[in-house]
């Protein structure tokens, strides 16, 4: 009985098996596409620059690994940083937000008008502020990270239940007890979704950063086999971008199952 | 016959110094809004309770019984009158702790496990985490919830969560203890149930008990005395004594003066609201 309630997020060993069932379809639909995509294209005789083959697609990317990938690691960089940079700014001032009514009267309308501008907008106007290295791309997915996780974080700490807040009251909680050990774990959830925005976001945003002025990053080599109508190793940029996408968003979910396991959103478990 | 004697004229003095919980004249007045007028919650309320003695309040909605225990814990302040808890201040008991307080709703955290969400309190007063645990597995015993202690809240049903907040609510030993419809929400037969439990819960505790209640049968098989309030604002209509054997039990339920209680306190609540016209 003691040991009912024990983890079963701890099995250890058996969560390949648990996992097996999400693992495998999106395995197999891979598979069955590019198995026609490979037959429709070589039968149909479409030219490679339309639509290549996934078999021109994995040459191209074997053709010269070792390029791609640094320029994978560039973009990746940008994203990251960006995010954590714009994540964690993001998160003091949404903190503002929610304890500050003047605070964020006066601030929130521009936040969330700043939130809708465009990456492709203000991309421009950033890397001209700092220039033409690294910096310039990671500001912009640090921009773009702010708003989502300053918008989250308010609204996260802003909803907490309200007869927990008198339980911490009557126990005589110090305004710093009732932040760490109330308001923020209520939070949580609201911060995962914010952070989840930002991964597609600063990925989307590196690459968009990169074809605005670039020498290096998927994004720049996106816009050189452009212009050269090298499409297959375009396509390979494609795909790696969006493996980057998609491993970020498997680590982020995977930190969140490990941060909230209590939440609700976590509850439909493998 | 009842192991709690009370002495009829020390009450009737209202001297404080014995009192538990003394308020005198409090008026409560919410203050209006853009458009809610300012609403009286209670006006000129007076009780003194003493110390362990168990008083059930019960009356109508709105009738300000739970305002009365939000006064009592600090959560709001009187408008008027004073309030006392242990011949202090409620902001002063509330920060010696010295006050539980169990609300309709569990209110879990729902990060925690039910064994952190016991030791809360502890862990707010800074105790080290070796003595809130051990002072955390009693108080899980006291309410019945052993083999628990790893469980999330979500995982236990509507009468465990309470059981929960019970021993949350006692973790620092409060000599006052306020339940605001702690029951309301359960099912008639976790509610009898948990009835059953709360009476060998506060004679085990030995803490005076401010209950509030809209089951006038609940009211009297817990309580010494029953608190018999008119609708807003909340006045005492009555206040009924309740000489039934202790320790309580089932069979308190089969005492002809059970009955009796009872149909005296319908009758009394119907009374608070005649006076209201209503």
């Amino acid at each position: 009985m003691a040991d009912r309630f024990a983890d079963s997020e701890r099995a250890g060993i058996g969560w390949l098996a648990k996992a097996w069932p999400l693992i495998w379809p999106p395995i197999a639909t891979a598979i069955i596409v590019g198995v026609v995509w490979e037959v429709i294209t070589i039968a149909l005789e479409i030219p490679s620059y339309f639509v290549p083959a996934p078999s021109r697609i994995w040459s191209a990317f074997w053709g010269n690994p070792g390029a791609l990938m640094f320029h994978a690691g560039v973009t990746l960089l940008e994203a990251v940083s960006g995010l954590i940079i714009g994540s964690f700014l993001g998160a003091i001032l949404g903190t503002g937000f929610a304890y500050s009514r003047l605070l964020s009267r006066g601030l929130l309308p521009f936040v969330i008008a700043a939130n809708t501008i465009p990456v492709v907008a203000i991309a421009p106007i950033i890397i001209l502020w700092f220039g033409h290295g690294i910096e310039s791309k990671i500001a912009v997915t640090t921009f773009l990270s702010f708003f989502p996780l300053a918008l989250n974080m308010m609204k996260g700490l802003q909803s907490y239940d309200r007869t927990v807040m008198d339980v911490f009251h009557v126990a005589a909680a110090t305004p710093a007890q009732r932040f760490f050990k109330m308001r923020l774990p209520s939070a949580l959830p609201f911060v995962f979704v914010g952070i989840k925005i930002n991964v597609t976001f600063s990925v989307i945003g590196a690459i968009v950063a990169e074809f605005v002025q670039a020498d290096k990053g998927l994004g720049f080599v996106i816009m050189t086999t452009y212009r050269t109508l090298n499409m297959p190793r375009l396509w390979a940029a494609l795909v790696i971008s969006a493996v980057i996408g998609l491993v970020f968003f498997a680590i982020v979910t995977a930190v969140e199952r490990l941060t909230i396991p209590w939440h609700s959103s976590m509850r439909a478990e493998l | 016959m009842n192991p709690r004697p009370r002495d009829r004229t020390a009450e009737l003095q209202s001297d404080s110094a014995t009192a538990c919980v003394a308020l005198s004249n409090v008026s409560v007045v919410y203050p209006g809004q853009e458009n809610h007028p300012a609403v009286q919650a209670l006006a000129g309320f007076s009780l003194m309770v003493r110390e362990q003695e168990f008083v059930s309040l019960i009356g109508p909605s709105g009738c300000g019984k739970s305002t009365l225990l939000r006064v009592v814990s600090d959560l709001i302040q009187p408008t008027e009158g004073t309030v006392e808890v242990n011949g202090r201040k409620p902001a002063e008991a509330r920060l010696a702790r010295d006050v539980g307080f169990v609300f309709q709703d569990a209110a879990l955290l729902e990060w925690r496990r039910i064994l952190e969400n016991v030791s809360l309190p502890l862990e707010l007063a800074q105790m080290s985490r070796k003595e809130r645990e051990e002072r955390s597995r009693e108080l899980i015993e006291l309410v019945g919830l052993r083999g628990f202690e790893a469980a999330w809240p979500r995982q236990l049903s509507g009468g465990m969560r309470q059981r929960a907040a019970i021993a949350r609510a006692l973790a620092t030993k409060p000599r006052v203890l306020l339940m605001d419809e702690p029951f309301g929400a359960l099912d008639q037969i976790t509610r009898d149930r948990m009835n059953m439990e709360l009476v060998g819960i506060s004679e085990a505790t030995r803490a005076t008990v401010l209950f509030v209640t809209h089951s006038i049968r609940e009211a009297v098989l817990l309580s010494d005395r029953v608190v018999v309030m008119s609708p807003r604002p909340g006045r005492i209509v009555s206040v009924i004594d309740v000489e039934l054997p202790r320790p309580r039990s089932l069979a308190t339920r089969e005492d002809p003066r059970y009955m009796d209680l009872i149909r005296l306190g319908a009758a009394e609540l119907e009374k608070g609201y005649a006076g209201h016209g209503g």
